[in-house]
């Protein structure tokens, strides 16, 4: 148990910093979902990008780096496998340096920020085109009133990169304002999202091999440098030297390696797949292959197989005239079949673009959030920076300054996907080499354990060539540089951005380094930080029957120091515990407990030491990294074996809320598990008290009465004298449970319905298939009662 | 003088291209190898 008071070593107050971030597991599936979420949506915009750069064979180079994406998921596996602590900022700077961390922290942010933008402007484009093609339809029928027309002075249209521009700017103010009240990411929504994706590519494939067969297609010219047709643009700064047409002649494989370096933002989302890992179920190696088989073969499949289809069958006199911004609406248009049925799949086209594009904006604000989160963890951005928020406890600075740099760029571009497609892919190559180069001298530098590596390696005089991994980031170097001379808006926007963002984290760590240097100190005097991989009571070294106390904001203690006046410390062991919530995006590699145990986090329990000390009891200290703060206290109550939880009233939920985000949390810890007792501390010393896991409900006078009633009728019958009630009960909802899951599943869903609508609204949100696990307590005010222990 | 340099720069990544790319060739089938028993290969049972 942790003491306090004078700051001789022996008396400074413990804390356990626990360094295994608390997750809830997903499935491999859902895990893919997450990835091909951002992978699958640059298949709306990729190849319209690429032709435009090389020409008509742009879709064998799509192809290409669809397979070469199979062996950068090798990378990224290997990079999972290894079980090192810190963010990418110091993996890298282990590897390569600070400065070489700071370029590759500053390419990947780079990458984020711009998924955001060419990912609402794309759904923009892909919304105003069917738009825009509903409109001339509804022309030739002659449907469109006269008035209408002479405001248009002719068919209405709608301006096309000005409105992608406003649809863009919407959905990423949308996602602001999501991401800021601290929306979680859901897997659940990912996998819904990729069954409608599948649907969509099932029936684009099937489709198109049905027009294939009718309607004869054209052929796909071969990847050979005669048949690269370069536009000057996509020469950038070799366009000044060189005439465009005579490039790839005099060089023949370097016009492959342009083509290809114009081609790889089809891989880009790759990156997401570290960031899932962590949340993986056991087993982590082999569920993360599984889940990198899914998602190339799906991305292969719908990137690489759309990009082939889109030559063969849309003429070349409007493909990239019309449809060069979205693809996928055009391949939809000119499927062989009546107009209107292909009207219809252009419209559910574009629905599964928007959902998956604007999911993709969101996922660049959660992944920036995340990056910049660990980076100002690893102590190269202020901290500053990571103040929650007053009311939603989200960093909403750094979620502010992603979404300014989004809109920012949003207006730049001014809707032109291409513009924004090639700054991309600056960010995309840049941080898939860093990734592999860092990766190539772990190899030498780094000697601990490592589930995989990149087949093949070969050993010559004990030291290990690691050739597969050599290779691939050849590849990626390659391109990467010429990407610099060919990509000249790339390279201008992707440089200056780097360099200023260089500059944020010198500048910033330079900073830190002082105060923090002040804040060990401090802390030296006052705390004493046990690093513990998991959560025991061991560690702790309290008993079983504690209470635990979820802390976040230290302006809000009144839970702490009501439990602290109601409770025999001597008896009850009190621990103060905080979740250091990591966002989905910075689960790729696990904690230090500096990370974990920062300047927030000390000001925090220095007031919660204040509180005990005022009131003179004890308390234990614990900060565990989780990804879900519900998860994370349900599992410590779980493992600390406590008997109630008690929490102060959210700013977001009700004291009910509350309880159902904690119930559904333990319903998904594996047995066995005990129940606890959650109490709700409100600021005027009401409580509100939930049990949490199953428990016997509360019954109603007149319930109690109708048993008993039955119970006497029932004993009359001949035979049945000795029947107890709780045998009515459990014969009552053995039958209940029958029905419920069988024939009468709807009319017992609708009676508890129209049963909760005449009793007042349930006190927790309720699924009509989901049998909720907690219930309030019928009384409410309990002013007077300490934290409770859970009664069978 | 100029246009040697560019060419032996521009040689240097082409060996680079045709090195990398024979070589992630070889990382595709052997990965793609393993992904394979990974798929349908038959499940270690537990006896115990």
């Amino acid at each position: 148990m942790s003491s306090f008071g004078p700051t001789s070593p022996s008396n400074r107050v413990r804390i356990v910093v626990a360094t295994s971030v608390m997750l809830t597991f997903i499935s491999y599936w859902r895990a893919a979902a997450i990835v091909l979420n951002d992978l699958a949506s640059s298949g709306f915009y990729a190849c319209g990008i690429a032709e435009q750069a090389v020409g008509k064979s742009a879709p064998w180079f799509i192809v290409a780096v669809m397979l070469f994406s199979f062996a950068v998921r090798a990378v990224y596996v290997e990079s999972c496998s290894m079980f090192v602590r810190g963010g990418v900022y110091k993996v890298v700077k282990e590897a390569l340096g600070g400065t070489l961390a700071k370029l590759s922290v500053s390419a990947l942010m780079f990458d984020y920020i711009l998924t955001g933008p060419i990912s609402g402007v794309s759904a923009g484009q892909y919304i105003v085109g069917l738009v825009n093609e509903t409109f001339i339809t509804a022309d030739i029928h002659g449907w469109i009133p006269r008035a209408v027309h002479n405001i248009f002075h002719g068919t209405p249209h709608l301006n096309v990169n000005l409105t992608s521009v406003v649809i863009a700017l919407a959905v990423t103010i949308y996602y602001w304002w999501e991401n800021t009240k601290g929306i979680q990411e859901s897997s659940e929504k990912a996998l819904r999202v990729m069954q409608i994706t599948t649907v969509m590519v099932v029936i684009l494939l099937a489709w198109s091999a049905f027009t294939l067969l009718k309607a004869g297609y054209n052929p796909v010219p071969l990847p050979i440098p005669q048949n690269l047709h370069f536009s000057k643009e996509s020469l950038g700064f070799l366009s000044h030297s060189f005439p465009e047409q005579d490039l790839a002649k005099m060089f023949g494989l370097l016009g492959i390696l342009i083509a290809f370096g114009h081609s790889v933002l089809a891989m880009s989302g790759e990156e997401s797949l570290a960031q899932v890992n962590r949340e993986l179920a056991h087993p982590k190696l082999k569920n993360l292959k599984k889940a990198a088989i899914v998602i190339a073969i799906y991305s292969f499949v719908f990137t690489g197989l759309s990009a082939l289809l889109s030559v063969m069958l849309i003429p070349d006199a409007v493909r990239v005239p019309v449809y060069k911004d979205n693809l996928i609406s055009g391949l939809a248009m000119y499927m062989w079949g009546p107009l209107i049925l292909r009207l219809i799949f252009r419209a559910f086209v574009v629905v599964v673009g928007f959902l998956i594009l604007s999911g993709a904006v969101n996922t660049a604000i959660i992944g920036s959030n995340g990056v910049l989160n660990r980076v100002s963890e690893d102590g190269v951005l202020a901290d500053w920076f990571r103040v929650p928020h007053r009311k939603y406890g989200t960093s909403s600075r750094i979620i502010n300054m992603v979404v300014v740099l989004q809109i920012l760029t949003i207006l730049a571009s001014r809707g032109d996907v291409y513009v924004l497609g090639e700054a991309y892919a600056f960010g995309v190559i840049w941080s898939f080499t860093f990734n592999s180069l860092s990766m190539l001298v772990l190899r030498f530098k780094y000697k601990g354990e490592r589930g995989w590596k990149v087949p093949p390696n070969i050993t010559i005089a004990g030291t290990e060539i690691p050739i597969g991994l050599f290779a691939v980031m050849l590849v990626l170097l390659s391109t990467a540089l010429v990407n610099l001379a060919t990509k000249s808006v790339a390279t201008v926007a992707g440089v200056s951005f780097s360099v200023v963002f260089f500059v944020i984290f010198t500048v910033s760590e330079h900073a830190n380094r002082k105060k923090h240097a002040l804040a060990k100190e401090h802390m030296k005097d006052h705390f004493q930080l046990l690093q513990s991989d998991t959560v025991d009571r061991g560690s702790l070294g309290i008993r079983p029957g504690n209470v635990l106390v979820p802390v976040r904001d230290y302006n809000t203690l009144n839970h702490l120091r009501w439990v602290l006046e109601h409770s025999d410390t001597r008896e009850q062991d009190v621990v103060v515990m905080t979740a250091r919530v990591s966002q989905f995006g910075t689960a790729a590699y696990g904690l230090s407990s500096e990370q974990v145990f920062s300047d927030y986090e000390q000001t925090l329990f220095t007031r919660a030491v204040s509180v005990a000390e005022s009131v003179g009891k004890r308390i234990s200290l614990l900060v565990v990294p989780a990804r879900d703060p519900w998860s994370a206290i349900a599992q410590t109550a779980h493992n600390l074996e406590s008997s109630a939880v008690a929490a102060g009233i959210s700013s977001k939920m009700t004291a009910a809320e509350q309880a159902f985000a904690l119930g559904s949390a333990w319903e998904a810890i594996p047995e066995p598990k005990k129940q606890f007792v959650l109490q709700i501390v409100q600021p005027g010393g009401i409580v509100d008290t939930f049990r949490i896991g199953p428990h016997t409900p509360t019954m109603k006078n007149e319930d109690v009465a109708l048993l008993h009633r039955l119970w006497l009728n029932i004993t009359r019958e001949p035979g049945l004298e000795n029947v107890h009630h709780h045998d009515i009960l459990t014969q009552a909802l053995t039958r209940f449970a029958h029905d419920y899951g069988a024939r009468d599943h709807d009319n017992i869903v609708k009676e508890l319905g129209r049963h909760s609508a005449a009793d007042g609204p349930l006190p927790v949100r309720r699924i009509a298939d989901q049998i909720a696990t907690v219930q309030p307590e019928p009384t409410r005010p309990d002013r007077d009662e300490g934290p409770q222990s859970p009664k069978e | 003088m100029g246009l040697l340099i560019i060419t032996v720069l521009v040689r240097i990544l082409e060996t680079m291209l045709v090195v990398g790319a024979t070589g992630s060739v070889v990382v595709l089938v052997l990965s793609g190898i393993e992904d394979l028993k990974l798929l349908f290969g038959r499940e270690e049972q537990n006896y115990s």
